[in-house]
């Protein structure tokens, strides 16, 4: 223990003491839950990885479960790399050069959009080499976790930033509005799940169905369907110029997993528009009203004033939304169908299933921990981003 | 969850200057235009989106068996029986028993741990605060995907022998009994408290828990009541570790519960939909009187998921 002052400096030493004494006792129970059950568990899980561990703890094996989620050395680094450069470019194109000559500054920034490409580039072709011998459910559940992200998160912002804004306006029942687009937040994950299983049942006579008639579109199978999106919104299009099957990333995913997407876009969109209206609370009116003294529309309001100063919220938003997407694992899990064996298990359903169902412990923690790794990257952006930008000035 | 903090740090800013933008647009006498007519409709699509599922659920768990697979929109009688059957032959008369007493020893145990720890990491000086409480921080980045496991062989007494807690309640508890978050929610708001109140309760004799208990707790009460309530979400909705440590009814709480029902039970819709309301509806109830500080604390803490 090191002694340091206290501020108080002339307390008598056996105060001092009982003063110390007092903080640790109250920090003790708190410490020590936190300390077992959050803090532990991380070591432990890295420890846990580098076993044979089904159950009952076996040989210890080394990396070999890394290599067997990953597939390939060279291709995990060349991955992950090329995650960290996106950080790297970021710094060349807004902070490596401040003041000064402008071609320099243009010539940093220049550099920064090489380095992005090769981040690009290495983060493409680990992944293929990471594909060749991964993990096959595991990597795919990546892909799948991505989609999800891509799929909802960016659509959820876009509507809540319109909602925000419509009810930030002088409006009547704004705060009934409120409460009623917080609901889906709040509603628990599994009771919410039932209901949307039931909403999309592949029956003709249920709700989405019954909406769908209603533009005279066929019954769908939603959480039963395998089909990638594309197949399923252009596959005539598609059979007519010979296509039959597509595949691979670009065909996006199945329309099962799509039908999880319309849930989390259900239910983090009015979270997402409560965020939006704190922020735009902070905007100062003045802008508004210099705006319209020039005689700009409310269109042009919301495009030149209101979405430019929104968008650290948005960003952090954005950010947040996709670690969220990482962890999403309740309304994933309740709402998948056996049928569609893995056509929706995202990365985190993944790890619950290695543990759960193929009883191999240590590969899912050695799978958790490239996760956590994944998301730590993601917290990277987020700070590096955020540092500045939004919350620093 | 990373950036809670942050969040945290940035909406308590949004929320000094947010009062000021209400008055002001409430200041303004109400007068309806007819520009604002498409504003209105899109505000309603909105709701009736977000409310659509409940009204659906509501629905559901009113009508017969028949009706749910010859859908409609209504039941013709409403089937109060079904909750009964719910509550009483589904076990969700326990599982609700047990969600209650789950999540009142959740509340209460952070609620006790994370204002003594606050409060500690807010006015008391001693060696390795600021270190202690930054290693407390981080663990708000490790998601719940990383440490379940380990904190599953923990629970069986694997690591700690303190024997198998699987299927008994302090695995339900024990775990969530202090978070990081709020001990961080606490300790900014503890910060504010003026010196003088520390000054003149030592001058009367009062040590640092009579102080807090008498004079820093009355204060607290609307921080208080948005820990109180983040917990009662978090705790309410948790699944994947009840799932998890509950192989048998006897601590399942009402979302596992549920999930069962759901594998288990087939087609019986109604049921399904009657113990999802009855999930939902404690949540709901505490929502509508405590709508306010519900949104707003959620809103500050950035929590997700």
């Amino acid at each position: 223990m090191s002694v340091r002052r206290s501020p108080g400096g002339l307390i008598a030493p056996s105060r001092r003491w009982r003063e110390w004494l007092t903080g640790y006792a109250f920090i003790l129970p708190a410490v020590v839950v936190i300390a077992i059950f959050g803090l532990f568990p991380i070591l432990y899980a890295v420890y846990m990885s580098l076993y044979s561990w089904r159950v009952r703890k076996g040989a210890f094996i080394g990396l070999e479960n890394y290599l067997r989620t990953v597939g390939d050395v060279r291709g995990a680094l060349a991955f992950f790399a090329g995650l960290l450069l996106v950080l790297v470019a970021h710094w060349l194109w807004t902070d490596a050069f401040r003041g000064g000559r402008a071609e320099l500054r243009r010539a940093l920034q220049a550099a920064g959009a090489l380095v992005l490409l090769a981040a690009g580039v290495a983060v493409a072709l680990g992944w293929r080499l990471m594909t060749a011998s991964g993990d096959r459910v595991f990597l795919q559940g990546l892909v799948r976790t991505v989609y999800y992200g891509f799929g909802s998160v960016p659509i959820q912002i876009a509507l809540a930033l319109v909602l925000a804004s419509l009810l930030f306006q002088k409006i009547r029942g704004r705060e009934l509005f409120r409460m009623l687009f917080f609901l889906p937040y709040v509603t628990p994950a599994v009771a919410g799940a039932a209901v949307f299983r039931t909403i999309f049942s592949p029956r003709p006579d249920f709700l989405a169905n019954t909406l769908l008639s209603l533009l005279h579109i066929p019954p769908q199978r939603w959480l039963f369907e395998t089909k990638p999106l594309t197949q399923v919104l252009f596959g005539g299009v598609l059979a007519r110029l010979g296509v039959t099957h597509v595949s691979g990333f670009w065909a996006g995913p199945s329309l099962a997993l799509v039908t999880i997407i319309l849930f989390g876009i259900w239910t983090y969109t009015g979270y997402n528009a409560v965020i939006f209206l704190a922020g735009l609370g902070n905007i100062p009116q003045e802008l508004y009203e210099a705006a319209a003294i020039d005689g700009a529309g409310s269109v042009q309001q919301f495009r030149f004033i209101t979405v430019p100063l929104l968008s650290p919220v948005t960003f952090y938003l954005t950010v947040l939304g996709f670690i969220g997407t990482f962890q999403a694992f309740t309304q994933i899990y309740v709402m998948r169908q056996i049928a569609v064996r893995d056509a929706v298990d995202t990365a985190s359903v993944v790890i619950f299933d290695t543990f759960y169902k193929r009883n191999n412990w240590s590969l899912a923690a050695a799978q958790s921990v490239v996760l956590f790794v994944i998301i730590l990257i993601l917290t990277l952006y987020q700070n590096r981003f955020f540092g500045r930008s939004a919350f620093g000035g | 969850m990373a950036s809670a903090p942050e969040g945290a740090a940035r909406a308590a800013r949004g929320r000094e200057l947010a009062p000021e933008a209400g008055r002001r647009a409430r200041a303004e006498p109400f007068e309806f235009k007819l520009a604002q007519l498409p504003v209105y409709f899109l505000l309603l699509v909105g709701a009736v989106v977000a409310l659509t599922p409940f009204f659906y659920m509501m629905s559901t768990s009113l009508m017969t068996l028949g009706e749910t697979i010859n859908r409609r929109l209504l039941p013709a009688t409403p089937q109060w029986v079904n909750y009964r059957q719910a509550w009483t032959q589904a076990d969700f008369a326990l599982y609700f028993r047990n969600s209650v007493v789950i999540t009142a020893i959740v509340v209460l145990g952070v609620l006790v741990t994370c204002t003594l720890a606050g409060y500690a990491f807010a006015r008391i000086d001693f060696p390795g605060r600021g270190a202690i409480f930054m290693v407390l921080l981080a663990t708000l980045m490790i998601p719940g995907t990383v440490t379940f496991i380990p904190n599953f062989l923990m629970v069986r007494g694997d690591v700690i022998p303190w024997g198998s807690w699987i299927n008994k309640l302090p695995a339900l508890t024990v775990p969530f009994l202090s978070t990081a978050f709020i001990i961080f929610l606490f300790r900014q708001f503890f910060m504010g408290i003026p010196d003088e109140l520390w000054d003149a309760a030592r001058i009367d004799g009062a040590g640092h828990l009579r102080f807090l208990t008498a004079v820093v707790v009355p204060m607290s009460r609307p921080v208080m009541l948005t820990a109180a309530l983040l917990t009662f979400v978090h705790s309410w909705n948790e699944f994947l570790w009840p799932l998890l440590v509950t192989t048998t009814p006897t601590w399942r709480p009402l979302g596992v519960g549920l999930y069962t029902f759901i594998t288990e039970a087939g087609p019986q819709t109604q049921y399904l939909m009657a113990g999802a309301v009855i999930t939902i509806l404690p949540i709901l109830v505490v929502y509508f009187f405590t709508q306010k500080q519900f949104t707003e604390g959620i809103a500050t803490s950035g929590l997700k998921g």
